[in-house]
């Protein structure tokens, strides 16, 4: 489970609970969609399904191997049961800030000048 | 699945697809395949090209009539090799607006099929159906992850989750305890680690460099309030590019005084999220 290489995406995923479904990569959910239907699979990532079981609002199944879902589509995401939602938040900060660190610590590329202040 | 609605159809009756003399994206493109036969909500179009780029998704047969695709109205996409729904492996994507006179068929689908009472608008809203089936199937991975990392490039601009546009804290300054740790850090903190000059010239420099990754000059950008950028250089697709910037509407003009007298040594190894294959650049402003 990879943190975004991106300093504005880790950002925002610190600021959102989009946080918690980046933990739940590699975890079988529930999608339900805007246009009520449902899809469910395994999450490769927060942006793209896998081998999803879809079915479509006319309650009609559909096998898809790889389902991509654009954010705004979403309307909920079922956390499956045995998921801690604290300890998945947390962890994925933790994730974050190695990332981070590592970026400061004589490695990594610096991204921004020091600032003056 | 989606065919049962079509049953019956078998006699081709003139083609109720408006299609449009297309030609293919000039630049951004991630992946383009022949022999690619569309389908639209069910009809048959014929084999095609189909053109997987950073502004659109592009198809034409041969006569050079097809359609784009906006991302921002693509609803989902995917690789669908169940049988049921279509009699061979394709790539099915769902639009979700009206497109070229379909409409009129879209909404006597919904009016047929909304049996409840819901009247809200997502249930009534138009979709249209488009299967692209390969000849060769070995293609319908990399098509697609390109449909998928382009996607990426088009967040949703109504969003206002993803309106952050601050850099994070100062990791070189934390690092010599210059600055206190904080466990959590919200918007305004995260902002106020730059002036207002720095906030605007990182928007600026953001905007600049999503755009000239194969520029050969270095354009300076100036912050606009309007909504189109107009280009006056050379470069296409800064539509769809800049609009990931949700709150900086970046315009590129070769003739633009700088607006700001600093001199900045700035890296952005990835501006756009973690499918940009851009790499990190040096860029001097001044």
């Amino acid at each position: 489970m990879e943190v975004s290489h991106s300093i504005r995406e880790r950002t925002i995923a610190e600021n959102s609970l989009v946080i918690l479904l980046q933990g739940l990569q590699g975890e079988v959910t529930t999608v339900d969609l805007r246009d009520e239907s449902t899809a469910r699979g395994r999450v490769v990532n927060v942006d793209a399904f896998m081998n999803v079981l879809y079915r479509d609002r006319r309650g009609r199944l559909s096998q898809l191997a790889d389902l991509f879902i654009t954010a705004r589509n979403v309307r909920y995401v079922h956390i499956p049961d045995h998921v801690d939602i604290m300890e998945t938040i947390q962890t994925q900060l933790t994730r974050i800030r190695r990332v981070r660190n590592f970026a400061g610590d004589k490695g990594g590329r610096k991204e921004y000048q020091k600032k003056k202040k | 699945m989606f065919n049962s609605l079509h049953a019956g159809r078998e006699d081709r009756e003139a083609t109720m697809v408006n299609l449009k003399n297309v030609s293919p994206p000039s630049e951004g493109i991630r992946y383009n395949q022949g022999e690619i036969t569309a389908v639209w909500n069910g009809e048959g179009l014929g084999p095609g090209t189909l053109y997987i780029a950073e502004t659109c998704v592009s198809w034409f047969d041969g006569s050079g009539m097809g359609f784009n695709l906006k991302y921002p109205s693509i609803s989902l996409h995917a690789i669908s090799r169940d049988f049921n729904a279509y009699p061979g492996e394709h790539l099915y994507v769902m639009v979700n607006t009206k497109l070229n006179g379909n409409c009129e068929k879209c909404a006597e689908e919904e009016d047929n099929e909304s049996t409840d009472d819901d009247c809200d608008a997502d249930s009534i809203s138009p979709v249209t159906e488009i299967r692209f089936v390969p000849s060769d199937k070995a293609t319908l991975e990399p098509m697609f992850s390109a449909i998928s990392e382009c996607q990426a490039l088009h967040p949703d601009p109504e969003d206002s989750d993803s309106d952050f546009e601050g850099d994070e804290y100062d990791v070189e300054e934390a690092e010599q305890g210059q600055i206190d740790l904080p466990t959590f850090y919200n918007f305004e903190e995260s902002l106020s680690q730059l002036t207002l000059e720095g906030q605007a010239t990182l928007e600026r420099l953001e905007g600049m460099l999503a755009d000239s990754a194969s520029q050969k000059h270095h354009c300076m950008a100036v912050v606009r309030p309007e909504d189109t950028p107009t280009g006056c250089c050379n470069e296409s697709g800064a539509v769809g590019v800049s609009g990931q910037f949700e709150d900086a509407n970046v315009d590129h003009c070769l003739e633009g005084v700088p607006t700001y007298n600093e001199h900045l040594l700035v890296a952005f190894p990835s501006h756009s999220g973690p499918t940009d294959p851009k790499q990190s650049q040096w860029v001097e402003v001044g």
